[in-house]
């Protein structure tokens, strides 16, 4: 359609004079883009009424809602990461975490000074959860000197989560070493006011094969006074690959409890 | 300093710095918020809805393509996002033939946020409109009409997404008239 017709259309649509034909060739025509919107005057004067009716604004509770929510994300996202074992990020994990704790002492001097103490929880809270993150991280390095770092790390925590106990626990009953295990242990001793964690350690019994690991858990239910042990030390007794004299440790603790 | 762009700040919102979405909220709260209650009608419901997107986006920030148009995925969202709000609460379609009962039943439109009276006719024919043309004209008007780009939310050409805002607008015209008739 050459551009005469194609105008002379266009003029009979904005006089609205234009037939249903019309309009169909008009249709077509806008669709390959060769008349445009803006051009159909009544049409697009509509169009711009329309851009300037007013947006309403959420309400105060919607603003709320979502600050809260975005809030909410940001905490479970730091307990959430899980970062592999390379070096390098290790490293810069390390300095995320100095830094933040220099950032969180510097703030924390402010605040006190404003004596803010609410905002000071928050911000000891981030370390915390920093803390743990770094610590379960750490967990899951091939290093088993990073993990006994991580396993001291959870000695700095005050009143540990619920993660940070079941990342101890997996650890005392999985890792494959000795060592990282019997640190583990010893960081749980430190939680063993907790019932749970209490529980946790009677039932690690039986999934021990170290001798070692298997007296010093024997020990620490002595210690404990933890008779509902016995039943799980006696297991480890009846056992034929038992040591000799790991069984005699055991039932010097049995005898301790009973 | 220059403000970040959308683009630029929902990146820093998928690589790890979530915060930034509360810049985006507040540059697209008010152009949500309008898209849904021109939609559903219900500022309640719309309200959640705009919260619902939010959530939606940090739940899929992942699969933002920084090369996109921020705001063509937000709103691509918003409609998936309405559409499930549909399918939750077993809305169907309406019908066109109803409309007229189903305003009367339906304070909550668009309309009722119009201080001037051709806005009030504007916005109240609007409401009066099937609800397929009653969106493509307000992605129009919130997309800036980028065609193109409505055209990636709706799955269709640029030129279909033309007749359709053509046809739609068309419409309107002629529901505007008996409203500005009725007044």
């Amino acid at each position: 359609m050459d551009h005469n017709k194609i105008q002379e259309l266009i003029s009979k649509y904005n006089e609205g004079v234009a037939e249903p034909s019309d309009v169909l060739q008009l249709e077509k025509l806008i669709a390959d883009g060769v008349v445009e919107l803006t051009q159909l005057h009544e049409l697009a004067a509509l169009d711009g009424g329309i851009d300037r009716v007013v947006s309403p604004t959420p309400s105060q509770e919607t603003d709320r809602a979502f600050y809260k929510m975005l809030k909410a994300r940001k905490k479970n996202r730091l307990k959430a990461i899980r970062f592999g074992g390379v070096a390098d990020s290790l490293f810069s994990r390390w300095i995320a975490v100095s830094f933040l704790l220099v950032i969180g002492f510097m703030v924390g001097q402010v605040f006190q000074k404003q004596t803010e103490k609410s905002e000071v929880k928050v911000l000891a809270d981030e370390v915390t959860s920093l803390k743990e993150m770094m610590m379960i991280s750490l967990l899951e390095n091939e290093s088993a000197t990073d993990r006994l770092k991580a396993v001291s790390l959870s000695e700095e925590i005050k009143g540990p989560s619920q993660k940070v106990t079941e990342a101890l626990f997996k650890t005392l009953n999985e890792d494959p070493s000795v060592n990282v295990r019997l640190a583990a242990l010893e960081a749980l001793r430190g939680y063993s006011k907790s019932p749970a964690v209490r529980e946790g350690l009677v039932k690690s019994i039986a999934r021990q094969q170290s001798p070692l690991v298997q007296v010093a858990l024997a020990e620490l239910m002595a210690a404990l006074q933890e008779k509902s042990s016995v039943k799980e030390l006696k297991k480890v007794l009846e056992q034929k690959q038992t040591p000799k004299e790991v069984k005699q440790r055991i039932k010097e603790s049995i005898n301790v409890l009973i | 300093m220059e403000a970040l762009s959308d683009n630029a700040l929902m990146a820093k919102v998928r690589d790890g710095d979530p915060e930034k979405l509360g810049l985006l909220y507040e540059r697209y709260k008010r152009s949500l918020l309008g898209f849904f209650i021109g939609l559903i009608r219900e500022r309640e419901v719309a309200e959640d809805l705009v919260q619902n997107t939010f959530m939606r986006i940090l739940k899929y920030k992942h699969l933002f393509r920084a090369d996109g148009d921020f705001r063509t995925w937000l709103f691509h969202i918003a409609r998936n996002v309405k559409n499930d709000h549909y399918r939750k609460n077993k809305i169907i379609h309406e019908n066109v033939e109803k409309w007229e009962e189903q305003i009367k039943d339906k304070t909550d439109s668009l309309a009722s946020w119009q201080s001037e009276e051709e806005h009030r006719m504007l916005a109240l024919a609007l409401d009066k409109l099937p609800e397929e043309k009653r969106e493509i004209i307000l992605l129009s008007k919130y997309q800036e009409k980028k065609y193109k780009e409505i055209g990636e939310i709706l799955g269709c050409s640029e030129g279909t997404v033309k007749v359709k805002v053509f046809r739609a607008l068309q419409e309107l015209k002629e529901v505007y008239r008996l409203v500005e008739k009725n007044m």
